[in-house]
């Protein structure tokens, strides 16, 4: 009996409902207007053969094959290499496989105006793309970094945040480097941070700055540099093994890389928490601009050192980022179309990015040396630590421990290199907010 | 400050944000630096002065006393945790095949056979 009435008052509301929501349809209007449609009788003059031949001519049109342009084949080979690489020789694998499949994604031919590609409005990868375009994605990305990283080696040797400034030189440096190459400032800026060797960081300032969006002083639009300066700064990233042992045998004497630091102190659970809500409060005081990622990643960090929030923590490093960075390698892969990416543009900004790494690398090695001058007895520093100043985590950190390794045997770099390596991750993310603010 | 920038010289804007954006990045770490250096250390003592030193944990599990778990006990534990995670059989196919023996003679009751040859 309940049952019954219940059903009937559902009822009896929808009827009620139906006049106040527009959707009665005695009260329906939209066809008034009449639409006429005049049928003309074709006569089948053609063949059933000719008909079905212009058919497949037709199809034909549409595949890859009767679009493909040399552009496509060579990009569609990058990819084939990106995916190559990363499994191989393990290098980076979680981003170039999925950015390799990008770009095989983004240059498979097509014709245009079928909402197919990532750059036309209402294509579902354009939706995808958008994190990009907008700067969505850098921020989750390091909310993960934030909640993996752990500063306790960078709290216990404070001093070494300062080879993380130094590996910054490589950004200004390249930044000056473009505009003398011809860019104009934002597009300089955009292309000078991938010399801190961050993607997201990368994606984040190039969004703002070289968006292809924006309008200058003098009228002109900036140039879309995402792709490239993406593509570039996560393959540099990826050759960090290949790039920095050479500049370290060049740069750093055997007696000194036979250098042994004394082991860290221990930090106190109570340091890690006050850490990242100190050093979110000072350097985003400093530098404004940056707050969507130091923000993100100082939160991470605080989600994983509570204590109270595990949960989020986990969440944030395992499925989240990974969601996340599936997303962003596939379409920042995708954004490589041929047609938008092999210009003259792109190879300047691949030349650029491999001098930036050099300059960022020297710099971290050669400022190491300067601090060494210093520092006296036990407190000196292994110079080869400088090279993980450039922030490619965790990855510069490891070559820095393997090529300690080669010289000794028993001299564990490792842990002393995590500390310029995470203090590189807050320079860079400090530059791109400097930038921003120069030139947003 | 973009106003300023419209009018100037791209080259000579980049020295300038060259020189300024390296002051202020190294300026951000080092202040980060030193506090962690010096004002960390501080700010944990005088929070030691406040709590007088009782410093509560957060969560603190006591060690209760087991007379029974002994070391030897635990060292079965974890072998067995070692034995179970390393012989791990791998997976084997699950299709059973019952193969049919040709065989014309079976000696399950033959006394002699049974006398004669070792099964």
């Amino acid at each position: 009996m309940k049952k019954l009435i219940i059903i009937f008052s559902v009822l009896a509301l929808l009827v009620f409902i139906r006049p106040v929501l527009g959707l009665n349809a005695n009260t329906d209007t939209t066809d008034n207007s009449s639409v006429t449609t005049t049928q003309v009788d074709q006569v089948d003059t053609e063949s059933n053969l000719d008909g079905a031949l212009n058919g497949i001519a037709k199809f034909y049109d549409y595949t890859g094959f009767a679009n493909a342009t040399l552009g496509h084949i060579i990009m569609i080979i990058i990819g084939i290499i990106f995916i190559y690489l990363g499994i191989k020789f393990d290098y980076e694998p979680l981003l170039l496989i999925p950015i390799g499949m990008g770009v095989i994604i983004g240059n498979i031919p097509f014709v245009a105006g079928n909402q197919t590609g990532i750059y036309e409005t209402g294509s579902v990868l354009n939706y995808l793309y958008f994190g990009v375009v907008k700067g969505i994605y850098p921020p989750l990305i390091f909310l993960g970094i934030g909640a993996m990283t752990d500063f306790s080696s960078l709290i216990a040797n404070p001093k070494l945040m300062l080879l993380g400034g130094a590996a910054q030189i490589g950004v200004f440096a390249t930044f000056l480097g473009s505009l003398y190459l011809g860019f104009n400032l934002p597009e300089a800026g955009a292309i000078g941070i991938i010399g801190g060797a961050d993607g997201p960081t990368a994606i984040f300032l190039s969004s703002k700055l070289a968006n292809g969006i924006n309008v200058l002083a003098d009228g002109t639009t900036v140039k879309n540099l995402i792709g490239p300066i993406a593509i570039a700064a996560y393959s540099y990233m990826a050759l960090v093994p290949v790039i920095q042992p050479p500049l370290m045998r060049l740069f750093i004497s055997k007696k000194e890389r036979k250098i042994k630091m004394k082991p860290p102190r221990a930090v106190t659970q109570k340091e890690k928490m006050i850490f990242p809500v100190v050093a979110l409060i000072l350097t985003l005081f400093i530098s404004p601009s940056a707050l969507p990622l130091l923000g993100m990643l100082f939160f991470g960090n605080l989600l994983k050192e509570s204590g109270r929030t595990e949960r989020l923590a986990e969440t944030a490093r395992t499925k989240l980022i990974d969601i996340v960075t599936i997303l962003l390698g596939v379409t920042v892969g995708a954004s490589t179309q041929a047609d938008i990416f092999i210009t003259k543009d792109s190879m300047l900004i691949f030349g650029l990015g491999a001098i930036s790494f050099v300059i960022a690398t020297s710099g971290g090695l050669l400022f190491a040396k300067f601090m060494n001058l210093f520092l006296k007895g036990d407190n000196k520093i292994n110079p080869l630590i400088g090279a993980a100043g450039v922030s490619a985590v965790p990855d510069s950190a490891r070559v820095v421990h393997s090529e300690g390794l080669k010289s000794d045997k028993t001299n564990y770099l490792l842990m002393h290199a995590m500390a310029p390596n995470v203090s590189g991750v807050i320079g860079s993310a400090i530059a791109a907010g400097i930038i921003l603010s120069f030139l947003g | 400050m973009i106003y300023t920038l419209i009018n100037t010289d791209p080259i000579s804007e980049g020295y300038f944000i060259l020189i300024t954006g390296l002051l202020i990045v190294f300026s951000a770490l080092v202040i980060l630096a030193l506090f962690f250096n010096y004002g960390l250390p501080l700010m944990l003592y005088i929070y030691k002065i406040i709590t007088k030193g009782k410093d509560k944990k957060i969560s603190e599990i006591k060690a209760i006393d087991n007379s029974d778990f002994t070391g030897e006990v635990a060292a079965v534990i974890g072998a067995s945790i070692h034995m179970y995670m390393g012989e791990q059989h791998d997976h084997e196919s699950g299709i059973l095949t019952i193969k049919q023996v040709k065989k014309t003679y079976s000696p399950w009751s033959s006394k002699i056979y049974g006398t004669q040859n070792r099964l």
